[in-house]
């Protein structure tokens, strides 16, 4: 199987995308490359070439979904598993985020202990 | 024996006329009459013959009204000897008929009675007419003698004589009996009068009336006998100092009058033979015979006793009637008169009859003023059309001051061209000042509801709009229109209460109170110009007096602002607690990282203080957890996730999670029996539940003690789950409050064990949402013992239902 290395995170908030990039760098041993923005994605994500998304929801401009659906139209995400993060549970919501094409939705605040481990399971399943 | 009879005796000239004077007489063919036949036996035997006749010709032959010594009752005209007599004047004599040619073949001559002398002379009326003879026949031939012939003229005279005294005495009798036919078929009491004033005869009438019979008054004096002195007394000084002339107090008071030519018709009251009066309207004529003559007086008397019984009746009646019954009679352009007023007049006007005896004038002018001219327009226009009127005005009474009346009549056009009216007027005032009253009560109940904030409308039990009020206008851009209901949610665009999808017709608040449904709180939205507005509708069905709904009416409130609140108040706390999580996040992430190591080795004097952070950041991020949970456990929208299963699985594994917790504090949980059950529960909220409660028994348990954990059945089929501590027991003051959010926040000794103070509220709420019930036993001292009860299922139910 192929070993998961590079992971493009979305996330606005500074604090979280520092906490989560430790999570992930230190702990799981990933390359991250931390977009503020869906732009801010969108132009790097062809150069990046990333192996997993990991999508914050909540975010000014262009939320999650209006990013993956963009990111859609940039690349093929046939091979790239797609997870929201969002702290926002209604319900219902986790299926509509999963009718969008995300493998998981993963709820804040996550633990940084575990969130890379989160992420293998993710990259396993979804190599099946 | 054919011969030279002539076929026909000749006419006397004036024949038809002496006929008719004959017929006058009314003498033929009547019975034998004494006085005739005295007659013809004395000239029969003055003139010495067998055969004396009293003869009258009429058209075809002579009849005998007295016959001596003949059988036959009449003869044939032509063959008769009289019809010559009566042709001339004088004794007509045949001294020998059988020489005679004229008569030689006559058959009395030639056979029976064999007449040979005929003597006769006319019957002469007084008008010059020869109705017939008085005759004498012999058989054999002879002559009369001059003695008898003046005697057959003076007996011939006295015969004619007869004839007239028998007709008047006929007469007489008819009239008389005539009379006393009309006078005792008269209705009236009649009595007729002499001259003198003395009674000559009374009817069946009088006799009644007076209660004398005939006989006891005639002869008597009408005056004297029928009429108080007094009352004669009083008229005829009155009639004296009128005509200037002294009246005697007596029958002369009573034919005065007609001297002047007047017909009198007086009321008197006759004195009753009982001594009562008897009141009557007498009329007085007077009768005159051919010659101008007075022959005597009628006297009628119109019994006024029934009359005045009448008028007392309607006096009685129409004094039950409240108000005023009349008879006007209107006369246009001249003037009108009320023929009859009840005594109400005063009740309704204030007028005595007397005072509009002359003229209608005082009614008039009783009128208000404004009034005036209407009324008379209103009669006016009823009498032309002939229509009933009916006209309320009102009236300046003297004693009642203004009062309303209302007035009905019916009309009936009479000969003379005047309308006569027959009404009533009766005194509405009380009921005007009702309907005044109410009138203003439903102005004031009109602007009330137009002055509401909220939409009022109201229908009849057709479905009609009967009300509907400015703000319902305003909210539907629209009045009301005659639609059935079940157009209604598309005219007057009715939507649900998500703003948008229609509303069935079945389900509008007023519709459903239509059927009598009581509706309360019914949201629905009414769309105007795209924006819908949320209203909150009570409806209820409307009752008629007779108990019977009569309609509907829907009150609605606009709950838009409440709306939008509740949305906000909803949102707000899944935003802040999102906007809370959200540094949460990054604040227990970077300080679970550097307290695990990952990041390196943590100094030890930061330790404690990192220590410190990291707990606390925990709690916090339990505490938003709480109040999101607790949040949308009372909003209702908490997802379960039910599923019937084994209990004790879940307490195994409830056990296992909370063991390491319970034994930092004491000497952990132990599970004792659990019967063989099954719940319907979701797994992960019940392990919510038997988290906070083992989590509190452990924090309040002593060192050495255990917890205990077991499940026994309970009452009604379920079974009953309990967590035992031997901490110090729940406090008196705390007993009804445990189960409240924050309910330990004022004791002190309770912060110290952590806990977010919403544990137990939590609970409450998941155990109450998946069909159970929670509580606990403690007495204080001797611990705690914290339990909920499910219903449980039979075996074989193992379906997994989701329920939001």
């Amino acid at each position: 199987m192929t070993e998961l290395r590079r992971i493009l995170h979305v996330e606005d908030d500074p604090s979280i995308q520092a906490v989560a990039r430790v999570a992930l760098e230190a702990i799981g041993g990933y390359d991250v490359l931390s977009c503020s923005s869906g732009a801010e994605a969108l132009a790097n994500v062809e150069q990046f070439a990333p192996q997993f998304i990991l999508l914050d929801v909540m975010m000014p401009g262009m939320g999650g979904p209006e990013t993956l659906a963009k990111l859609h139209e940039r690349i093929d995400l046939k091979d790239i598993p797609v997870a929201f993060m969002t702290a926002k549970v209604q319900p219902g919501e986790i299926e509509l985020l999963r009718d969008l094409g995300a493998r998981e939705v993963i709820i804040k605040p996550f633990d940084p202990m575990r969130l890379a481990s989160q992420i293998r399971v993710i990259w396993e399943a979804s190599r099946q | 024996m054919e011969s030279t009879i002539p076929t026909q005796a000749p006419f006397a000239p004036r024949e038809l006329s002496r006929l008719a004077a004959l017929l006058r007489y009314e003498i033929l063919d009547t019975a034998d009459e004494g006085d005739f036949d005295d007659i013809t036996q004395l000239v029969a035997r003055f003139c010495d013959t067998p055969i004396a006749l009293i003869s009258l010709v009429d058209e075809h032959r002579q009849w005998f009204k007295s016959r001596l010594g003949l059988e036959a009752r009449e003869t044939p005209r032509r063959i008769s000897f009289c019809t010559y007599t009566i042709e001339g004047e004088g004794i007509f004599e045949v001294p020998d008929a059988s020489q005679d040619p004229r008569f030689a073949d006559n058959p009395l001559v030639t056979g029976e009675p064999t007449i040979r002398f005929y003597a006769g002379i006319p019957l002469t009326s007084p008008d010059g007419f020869n109705l017939g003879t008085l005759c004498v026949i012999d058989r054999r031939p002879r002559q009369l003698t001059a003695e008898q012939r003046d005697t057959l003229e003076r007996l011939g005279r006295q015969v004619t004589r007869l004839f007239e005294e028998r007709l008047q005495k006929h007469r007489h009798a008819e009239q008389a009996a005539l009379q006393q036919a009309l006078l005792d078929s008269a209705a009236s009491a009649v009595l007729v009068i002499r001259p003198d004033g003395r009674i000559s005869s009374i009817n069946t009438a009088a006799e009644h009336l007076l209660g004398y019979s005939e006989q006891m008054l005639v002869g008597h004096s009408l005056a004297a006998t029928l009429f108080s002195q007094e009352a004669l007394a009083r008229r005829a000084a009155m009639l004296s100092s009128e005509r200037g002339t002294q009246i005697e107090a007596g029958f002369d008071v009573l034919t005065a009058p007609l001297q002047d030519g007047q017909r009198t018709m007086r009321e008197w009251r006759l004195l009753h033979r009982n001594g009562s009066e008897v009141p009557v309207l007498l009329n007085i004529s007077a009768i005159h015979d051919e010659f101008e003559l007075l022959r005597g007086y009628i006297v009628s008397a119109y019994d006024l006793a029934h009359q005045e019984n009448l008028q007392l009746q309607l006096q009685q009646i129409a004094a039950q009637v409240p108000g005023m019954l009349f008879q006007f009679c209107w006369r246009p352009n001249q003037q009108s008169s009320f023929p009859y007023l009840s005594e109400g007049v005063e009740a309704i006007y204030g007028l005595s009859g007397a005072q509009i005896a002359t003229s209608i004038g005082p009614i008039y002018s009783a009128v208000y003023p404004d009034d005036r001219a209407p009324l008379l327009a209103s009669i006016r226009e009823a009498a032309s059309s002939l229509s009933p009127w009916h006209f309320e005005h009102r009236i300046n009474h003297p004693r009642k001051g203004l009062i309303w009346v209302e007035a009905r009549a019916t009309p009936l056009r009479q000969p003379d061209g005047s309308v006569l009216w027959h009404g009533l007027v009766t005194d509405i005032t009380e009921r005007k000042a009702e309907q005044l009253e109410l009138d203003k009560q439903q102005e004031m109940n009109r602007r009330l509801l137009e002055a509401l904030s909220e939409a009022v409308i109201a229908c009849d039990a057709e479905g009609n709009l009967t009300l509907f009020n400015n703000t319902a206008r305003l909210w539907h851009g629209l009045d009301a229109c005659k639609l059935p209901p079940e157009c209604w949610p598309e005219h007057y665009d009715l939507c649900q209460a998500d703003g948008h999808t229609p509303l069935p017709w079945e389900q509008t608040p007023l519709v459903r109170a239509l059927h009598g449904e009581h509706v309360r709180n019914a949201e629905i939205a009414i769309r105007l110009d795209g924006v819908a507005r949320h209203v909150a509708a009570n409806a209820d069905p409307l009752f008629g007096s007779d108990g019977q709904q009569n309609g509907a009416v829907v009150v609605m409130h606009d709950i838009t602002e409440r709306k939008r609140i509740e949305k906000l108040q909803r949102e707000f706390v899944s935003t802040v607690s999102h906007e809370l999580r959200t540094p949460l996040t990054s604040i227990t992430a970077s300080l679970t990282l550097v307290c695990s190591g990952t990041m390196g080795a943590v100094p030890e004097y930061l330790q404690e203080l990192l220590d410190i952070a990291n707990q606390n950041s925990g709690r916090l991020r339990a505490l938003i957890d709480d109040l999101l949970d607790i949040d949308k456990l009372y909003a209702g929208k908490m997802h379960f996730s039910m599923a019937v299963q084994l209990l004790q699985p879940l307490l195994e594994q409830a056990l296992r999670s909370n063991q390491a917790y319970a034994g930092r504090y004491c000497l952990g949980i132990q599970l004792s029996e659990c019967p063989e059950l099954l719940v319907r529960v979701d797994a992960r909220r019940l392990q919510q539940v038997l988290s906070n409660l083992l989590s509190n028994a452990a924090k309040f348990s002593p060192a050495n003690e255990r917890i205990e954990l077991w499940a026994e059945p309970a009452r009604d089929g379920r079974v009953r789950v309990s967590v035992r501590d031997r901490g110090p027991g729940i406090a008196e003051s705390f007993r009804g409050r445990i189960f409240q959010k924050f309910a330990q926040a004022d004791s002190s000794d309770t912060r110290q064990r952590g806990g977010t103070g919403l544990g137990l509220a939590i609970s409450k709420e998941l155990i109450e949402q998946m069909d159970g019930t929670i509580g606990f036993d403690s007495t204080p001292g001797q611990g705690a013992c914290f339990w909920f009860e499910l219903p449980t299922y039979g075996r074989g139910h193992a379906k997994d239902e989701a329920r939001t």
